[in-house]
């Protein structure tokens, strides 16, 4: 080594792509799975072609079956050319980024195949200049993810050699309760740092949830409104046309609140509800959402039916053809009573929020996919305009739509030209049509940002804990009472009747997303 | 064919109701997005044919107001016309349709004065307003006086300047503010030049290799630096000499006095850097040599290779050399005591909407373009006089 003048590299300046990472191999487990070639190897392709990520970027498939290295490269190839948002490959340069992948054959549980991982890892060091940075990234069933941890402390994988980096992503579901998720937790913090951990929630990297920081936080106008003496309440909808399809095995031991509403639709609820942080870093991001969640007043196991609605779907019809019922499903009991359908009324207690209902839904099987957070405000103190059949004076709503069309929808009254109607128009603005690149995609930004050491859209380990703290309260109610009348809604409707009468009981209704 | 204010407004909202109307009978809606004002300048109507094509594929990152001038002094008797179209992007299933503005103004044997008064009403508030002047170096046209004081950036294309050298001279002092000419000053607008911004994946891979720790102390350690352009074609010389002013301005390399040498078309400079280590406190030699390439196809952006090497201490070298594919180059970075880094990186050929849609992005001054043109246009005044 010589000495460095300065750590910043001053052709950096004036850039307008970001730093791109040191080399480092990234050791996938669970390689034959779906996950690595629909996802994570076109989300690296891209990156690459994209000049994201450097030369000696190197990839090791980590998986039981018995898969040679031009095959796993190969598989990998078509998953790219069926999978990636930039289409076939370009030959020369995935040559060039496959002459980096290789396949380490092994069982999760064979000591051996990591020592021989190792041993892998330093001849990649040395030919490649990856330096000895490594990710591990455990796209397995989680099940397997303890043995593996292990494993990983047993061969000194835990740390580099050579003063590089070692970080390993975690996919979801991270446990299956509170303490499923503690023990996981222990067992990987026995053997990482909490800096070395990257727990993902792929929502975290779609455009549209970063952006809702930028539009609370980087727009001075909304703070002043963005609380309890403006806002009525708060929807936030996830809902999936899909069923479970293949995953079914998976699904009835997970349902709905598990699924969508611990991860995805708390890291939702979490950035609506926030306090600014004290800055963009992936510290005082999460404590603000950690705070979020230690305020939301938890769901006591014998008040689930005041707060909470489930639901299952039966037969039914999607966009216009017959569809089958959950419980016919591959792999789902036939007497199931795992929800498919959730809806929950929280409350955030602090000063921001004190008494201001956020109405949270998901369910599979739904007419329309749609991700959105919508802010309804309080209607106007006093109404100048007369109450008529002609004029529909409704409040003011703020939707913030995730997918698929990402935007901002603000809902005003406005006077109908001509005529004394007042009528509701919305004001739009959508990613799609106004900024004209192409927004990548989720796990491109994760990749990328867990390479460059950058834990802002991961999920910290109190931030999990306190999410299932919320979540398994509510699974236990629902486990002690009566056994619920499935199938109660038809593919195709919005949700059990329950879901309609649980909002009119408060005096409101689901808005039609 | 239209010339006053009023009735170019009036046209424009005619335009807007047809369009709507067209929209709904085909099913969908439209949208009229304007995210600035761009004026364009052109010399003559194939010329303005040829920009509102480029606004009309800017459109999709870009809806603006656009106002294309075809101006044309010398030409006959004085004549203003005007007329007005809307750009608009085919819509995708279900989504709206969104349109730009264009309004075209076409002068003959008028004066800067006239056609700025027709411009300045035509700039819709609270947008910025930037000046997109193709052709030959614009910097003492009349507009940009006429214009000075709204301008918040001028877009010109060094690709297309008659006189390259002189003209990156004369680009360089309009930047500083130097020269007294039309539109310069203290509170001239900010610049952006398309063939700086076609060196952008030169510099991010060029960039790139430092960004790895065990190469980022060579860097500080530079001793030669070789850039090979084709020099058949339009503005690979002052690429050339952009890509080595900007190594010059990042890493405080200082031309010394007559450090700069002309053979033909290959340009020798002569400079000095901080030295580092043991040596911090003095100055170690750098030459930085723009060789003469062959044309070919594949060059990316009228440049095939950039060689940087590091002698003093420990041997390390670096380049960037265009391949036979025309969308790769192949990097390489070599230094003792490390492997051997080499692979293929994209390098898209940015065509002119890509190329504006860039440096609109851009909300202030570039700054990192202003030291690198400053230090270009050392070199370039060595050129001229030796």
């Amino acid at each position: 080594m010589i000495d460095t003048p300065t750590l910043e590299n001053p052709l950096r300046s004036g850039l307008r792509l970001g730093r791109t990472p040191e080399p480092c191999t990234m050791v996938i487990f669970g390689a034959t799975g779906d996950l690595t070639s629909r996802k994570l190897v076109p989300a690296l392709y891209n990156l690459t072609r994209e000049r994201r990520i450097p030369g000696g970027f190197s990839v090791v498939g980590f998986a039981r079956r018995d898969w040679s290295d031009d095959f796993f490269r190969q598989t990998m190839l078509e998953g790219v050319n069926d999978n990636s948002r930039s289409g076939k490959v370009d030959g020369p340069l995935w040559e060039s980024f496959a002459a980096g992948m290789s396949y380490h054959q092994s069982n999760f549980d064979d000591s051996d195949g990591y020592a021989s991982l190792r041993e892998r890892l330093d001849v990649i060091d040395q030919e490649r200049g990856t330096g000895g940075n490594r990710v591990f990234y455990l796209a397995t069933p989680p099940e397997s993810y303890p043995v593996i941890i292990r494993q990983l402390g047993a061969h000194g994988l835990n740390v580099s050699p050579n003063g590089g980096w070692t970080r390993i992503i975690i996919e979801k579901p991270f446990g299956h309760d509170l303490d499923s998720a503690r023990d996981l937790n222990a067992q990987v913090l026995s053997v990482f740092h909490e800096d070395q951990v990257y727990r993902i929630d792929h929502y975290l990297g779609k455009e549209t949830v970063q952006n809702l920081m930028v539009f609370r936080f980087a727009n001075g106008i909304f703070e002043p409104i963005w609380n309890r003496s403006q806002i009525d309440h708060v929807q936030i909808t996830v809902s999936e046309t899909v069923g479970v399809e293949d995953r079914g095995g998976y699904y009835d031991q997970s349902g709905a609140m598990r699924d969508m509403i611990q991860n995805h639709m708390m890291q939702l609820l979490t950035l609506t509800a926030m306090e600014a942080p004290v800055a963009y870093d992936a510290n005082s991001v999460r404590d603000e959402k950690v705070k979020v969640l230690r305020a939301v007043r938890p769901i006591a196991p014998a008040d689930v039916a005041r707060y909470t609605v489930r639901g299952q779907y039966g037969p039914g019809n999607m966009g216009g053809s017959p569809a089958v019922g959950y419980r016919t499903g591959r792999g789902i009991n036939p007497e199931s009573q795992t929800e498919t359908f959730v809806a929950l009324k929280l409350f955030v207690d602090n000063w921001r929020w004190a008494g201001v209902p956020f109405y949270l839904r998901t369910g599979k099987r739904l007419p329309r996919r749609a991700s959105e957070i919508s802010v309804q405000f309080k209607t106007a103190p006093h109404l100048l305009f007369a109450d008529s059949p002609t004029n529909d004076i409704e409040p003011n709503v703020l939707s913030i739509k995730i997918q698929p069309d990402e935007g901002i929808t603000l809902k005003v009254s406005s006077k109908v030209p001509g005529q004394g109607q007042i009528r509701p128009v919305t004001m739009d603005f959508r990613y799609g049509t106004t900024f004209g690149v192409a927004s990548p995609e989720a796990y491109e930004r994760l990749l990328l940002d867990c390479m460059l050491g950058d834990g802002t859209l991961f999920t910290r380990r109190d931030e999990v804990e306190a999410s299932w703290s919320l979540i398994t309260p509510i699974h236990q109610g629902w486990a002690a009472g009566p056994r619920q009348e499935f199938p109660n809604y038809e593919a195709g409707d919005w949700g059990p009747a329950s879901a309609d009468e649980f909002m009119a009981r408060d005096g409101r209704a689901w808005r039609r997303v | 064919m239209t010339t006053d204010i009023v009735t170019i407004e009036r046209d424009l909202q005619e335009l807007w109701k047809n369009n709507t109307a067209e929209a709904a009978a085909a099913g969908h809606s439209t949208t009229r997005a304007l995210t600035l004002n761009l004026l364009a300048r052109a010399s003559s109507a194939d010329e303005a044919d040829a920009m509102g094509a480029v606004i009309q594929e800017l459109t999709a990152s870009h809806p603006c107001r656009a106002v294309v001038l075809i101006d044309q002094p010398a030409t006959g008797e004085p004549q203003l016309e005007a007329w007005v179209q809307a750009n608009c992007l085919l819509p995708a299933p279900g989504a709206p349709q969104v349109c730009g503005e264009q309004i075209t103004i076409s002068s003959r044997g008028g004066r800067a004065g006239q056609v700025a008064s027709l411009m300045l009403p035509l700039l819709v508030p609270d947008l910025p307003v930037v000046l997109w002047m193709a052709g030959d170096q614009p910097f003492g046209h009349r507009l940009l006086g006429k214009l000075r004081g709204v301008l918040d950036r001028l877009i010109v294309d060094s690709a297309g300047f008659a006189d390259p050298i002189r003209d990156l001279v004369t680009m360089a002092a309009f930047d500083a503010g130097d020269t007294p000419g039309p539109g310069a000053g203290p509170d001239s607008p900010a610049l952006s030049d398309l063939n700086w911004a076609r060196l952008t994946p030169w510099r991010e891979l060029t960039a790139q290799f430092f960004d790895t720790r065990p190469f980022l102390p060579h860097l500080h350690r530079l001793d030669h630096v070789e850039i090979d352009y084709v020099a058949a074609g339009d503005g690979g010389l002052l690429r050339a000499l952009m890509l080595a002013g900007w190594l010059a301005s990042s890493l405080g390399w200082d031309l010394v006095d007559g450090g700069v040498s002309r053979a033909g078309e290959e340009i020798s400079l002569r400079m000095v850097r901080p030295g580092v280590g043991a040596a911090s406190g003095d100055t170690r030699p750098v030459t930085i040599s723009l060789r003469p390439a062959p044309f070919d196809n594949n060059a990316l952006v009228g440049l095939s290779a950039l060689h940087m090497r590091a002698v003093d201490h420990v041997l390390a070298d670096f380049s960037v050399e265009h391949t036979d594919s025309p969308t790769c180059a192949r990097t390489v970075a070599q230094a003792d005591g490390h492997p051997t880094v080499s692979r293929l990186a994209r390098v898209e050929r940015a065509g002119a909407a890509d190329l504006l849609a860039a440096e609109l992005r851009l909300l202030s001054r570039d700054r990192t373009f202003s030291a690198a043109l400053q230090a270009a246009a050392g070199f370039a005044r060595g050129i001229i006089v030796p």
